[in-house]
């Protein structure tokens, strides 16, 4: 039997491209009221407290380059050009692969996308949908960094009003071409290798990481003149020249902000400048709505195949045999494993296996690791050399407490989840509590150790220094552990299945809290006193204070440490007993 | 209302269903059952438009779902086994996008969104958050959403998980008093009693082919077997031993 609508008849049902777009908009105006909304009502602190921080870090960013811009402002204005170019090229590279990325996973590997394309709506309403989606996601930092950053020069440069009327077109236009380039490449990427697309992705990736690293080397590192002379700046700024090419959106938009910003003396001459500037803002938004089309048209022809093509893929199948290092953890030495060696190699397994831990680990690590290695390429004071010292001390840290807040601190909420697989079993509720501290202590405190090994060696730090900065280390990494687990077990949250959503929650962010203000008293205890005696032996004199030439002898250095290793000690086993006695009385 | 034409999906060199011919006219409640891996998810999944058929044809009320997959969509309810929702949308909210979704026109959507929340009794949570909701809820909400511009084929994936049995009695009414009016349902589950009590015509699918096509009767005059019941006709045709076989006499 043959129902078929007539075609008009049939037509007349489904929406039109403006009535599909309202839709959307106002699902995602709902869905972004209804989480503000209960976001104040239910999280409060932890609202007002990303909003605090949000503004330091704003307010910080601002004086940061309003006196990088005072102090620049007397050099040649060339030098501005090339800043500019070179910090919108950068993130013109970076946005591409974050967009694409964001749109494999929204377009691709979505429930919600799944969902819609079971709907009456074309292919490129969906797509629009989740690109502003991932638009968002991707340019939010750009907009939390270049906002500052524009503002603070306009400022410097007393720029007249619709340079700062300019400011927002400019950046919004701007994000979209290169969000749209890398939503463009992801669908292609999808619909025309859908066999080849990890191994495509995973060469474009480590092609796009080994290019900025030699970018970033041959432009900074391998200067023929001492770093931070003006020798140096001027051969490094002769090598960023490679960012001024006409045809990249990133010179329209710097040319077309130093233009708005210009104030000449006669109202003609600005004018005319303003007038230049509206030209490359023009530019600007008709190349991003050229290929926001673009985009549109790679949807509607390649999405749904795309999405065909994926889904029909066949998911590889794990290999069944156990790594030797598995069952050397496991069993190793015993007849029978341990069930906290059991519970660690299976969360060892997990980790492998999550593409999203691992490969955070290594970006950040690898980053800080790269970064480590090129102090060498600077001359310092040992004064100076300490002081980076003692801060590099707490990036580790800092990375580290992002890892236990992240992955850490949910996984006793997600291993509730599992509470009847894990009730049933034979095992005691603490052994659940010690092998996830084991698991973050001893996965953290080997990369850990490894850094701050690389940061003080290639900071030339005297060995006594290098012992304090590994006491300090193992305690950060011991408390920092014991901080996500402890407090994993004492807030945890069954009904969320999403770690990221549980780390976000209170419990994760009083996690976070705590662990930045057990880090911040570590590095100042140490580095106070370490920083002092060093001045001190160096024969520098100390202010007039009774209290500084107290604490900054041998016996402030030795209390310190005492201190941080009580603190340590504290910091590991107070959360992990009151995580232990929560968890003994859990009821989920 | 439903056409598959030599409708086959492969996953690289694996054949998931295989020249699948059928045809569900309308006001047929069709069940497809078979064990584990046998391509009825596959089957579903090319009847909603998330696959594309490698060879063949799907057709949902004459159009095709690859070449007028908005007009197939638009006379298609889909209730997946693991349903989606906003958890940032009210179910009332959910209700009025997808009531926008299939252009119900305005002075109507309230009378519907009203109809199948009263239908599936979900007044006391309608104004909550859908993350608050439970597995039966969101079900319902699921079912209602896909009730709610009165559509011509419903598609439904192991429908009754986690529904209580005053809902499951809720749904079975309804689609029994839907099929008489006109509407196509196909169903997939694993539930034999519900596919006995509720199916026009099922298909009883193995290895991506349809082995078994008919009513249940038809199926009991062709499979051979000592006690008739639902459950050991399909063990029979799956090719499992069942206990009846196990247990018998002339066995041991």
């Amino acid at each position: 039997m043959n129902t078929k609508k007539p075609a008009a008849e049939a037509q007349s049902q489904l929406l039109e491209v403006s009535q599909e777009s309202a839709l959307t908009q106002k699902l995602r105006r709902t869905i972004a009221w209804n989480l503000v909304h209960s976001t104040i009502h239910n999280s409060r602190f932890r609202f007002g407290l990303v909003l605090l921080l949000s503004v330091i870090f704003w307010v910080a960013v601002f004086c940061l380059f309003y006196e990088s811009f005072v102090f620049i402002d007397s050099m040649h204005a060339e030098v501005m050009s090339l800043l500019f170019n070179t910090f919108f090229s950068a993130l013109m590279a970076m946005m591409i692969f974050s967009t694409g990325i964001l749109m494999y996973g929204g377009l691709y590997r979505s429930e919600e996308s799944k969902f819609l394309l079971t709907c009456p709506l074309r292919a490129e309403a969906i797509h629009a949908h989740k690109f502003i989606e991932a638009l968002w996601f991707s340019s939010w930092g750009f907009i939390l960094l270049g906002s500052p950053m524009l503002i603070a020069y306009g400022i410097v440069r007393n720029a007249p009003w619709s340079f700062f009327a300019m400011l927002l077109p400019f950046m919004v236009a701007f994000v979209f071409i290169p969000a749209t380039l890398g939503s463009i490449l992801c669908m292609l990427v999808v619909a025309g290798l859908p066999r080849l697309r990890l191994h495509a992705f995973s060469v474009l990736f480590v092609s796009a990481m080994f290019t900025a690293i030699w970018l970033a080397w041959s432009t900074f590192g391998s200067t023929q003149s001492q770093a931070l002379t003006p020798a140096w700046f001027e051969e490094t700024l002769s090598r960023l020249a490679m960012t001024e090419q006409v045809f990249l959106p990133s010179w329209w938009l710097s040319s077309g902000l130093l233009d708005a910003a210009l104030r000449n003396e006669s109202r003609e001459l600005t004018a005319q400048s303003t007038f230049e500037a509206l030209k490359f803002l023009g530019l600007i938004i008709a190349n991003a709505m050229l290929l926001s089309l673009m985009a549109s048209w790679v949807a509607r022809w390649t999405y749904r195949k795309g999405y065909s093509n994926l889904e029909a893929e066949i998911p590889c199948k794990r290999q069944r045999q156990i790594l030797w290092l598995d069952e050397l953890l496991a069993y190793g030495g015993t007849k029978d494993g341990n069930p906290i060696r059991l519970l660690l190699v299976k969360d060892l397994q997990v980790f492998r296996r999550d593409a999203t831990q691992w490969s955070q680990f290594v970006i950040f690590f690898g980053l800080l690791a790269l970064y480590f290695y090129n102090l060498q390429s600077f001359d310092y004071s040992n004064a100076y050399a300490s002081l980076i010292g003692h801060l590099n001390l707490a990036v580790v840290g800092l990375i580290f407490s992002t890892f236990t807040t992240r992955f850490v601190f949910p996984s006793i909420s997600l291993e509730g989840r599992r509470f009847w697989i894990l009730g049933l079993l034979p095992i005691h509720r603490d052994q659940i509590i010690w092998a996830k501290f084991l698991f973050s202590f001893g996965g953290g405190l080997i990369p850990c150790l490894g850094l701050i090994v690389l940061s003080d060696s290639m900071l030339g730090l005297e060995q006594k220094t290098i012992c304090v900065h590994l006491a300090c280390c193992v305690a950060l990494c011991g408390g920092l552990s014991g901080i996500a687990v402890g407090m994993g077990a004492c807030m945890p949250d069954f009904r969320e299945s999403s770690p990221a959503k549980i780390a976000a929650g209170f419990g994760g962010t009083v996690s976070l809290v705590l662990s930045a203000l057990f880090i911040i008293f570590v590095v100042i205890t140490v580095g106070l006193t370490s920083h002092l005696n060093l001045l001190r032996n160096a024969g520098e004199r100390l202010p007039d204070y009774p209290i500084l030439s107290l604490i900054g002898g041998s016996g402030g250095v030795a209390a310190s440490l005492v201190i941080i290793i009580t603190s340590g000690l504290l910091a590991t086993f107070l959360p992990i007993f009151l995580g232990i006695r929560a968890f003994r009385h859990l009821e989920p | 209302m439903i056409q598959f034409e030599n409708a086959t999906r492969n996953y690289g060199k694996k054949v998931a269903v295989s020249g699948l011919d059928l045809t569900v006219p309308s006001g047929e409640l069709f069940a497809l059952l078979g064990p584990n891996g046998a391509g009825k998810t596959t089957t579903i999944k090319m009847l909603v438009g998330l696959l594309r058929p490698s060879h063949g044809v799907v057709r949902v009320c004459g159009h095709d779902l690859i070449t007028e997959t908005r007009s197939a969509h638009s006379r298609l309810g889909y209730v997946p086994d693991e349903p989606y929702l906003y958890d940032k949308l009210t179910g009332h909210e959910f209700l009025r996008f997808i009531a926008g979704m299939y252009r119900i026109p305005k002075h109507l959507t309230q009378l519907h969104i009203d109809r199948e929340i009263t239908r599936f009794e979900l007044q006391e949570f309608a104004d909550d958050l859908a993350e608050n909701y439970s597995l039966g809820m969101r079900q319902r909400l699921i079912f209602a959403a896909a009730f709610l511009h009165d559509p011509d084929v419903l598609v439904l994936d192991e429908p009754m998980v986690g529904l209580d049995p005053r809902s499951v009695r809720i749904v079975k009414d309804l689609l029994k008093e839907k099929t008489a009016e006109g509407m196509t349902v196909f169903m997939s589950t694993h539930t034999l009693a519900m596919a006995e009590e509720m199916a026009d015509r099922m298909g009883i699918m193995i290895e991506g082919k349809i082995h078994f096509l008919g009513t249940v009767s038809e199926l009991r005059e062709q499979v051979d077997v000592e006690t008739k019941s639902l459950e050991n006709l399909y063990l029979k045709i799956t090719s499992i031993p069942s206990a009846d076989q196990i247990n018998s006499p002339d066995k041991k």
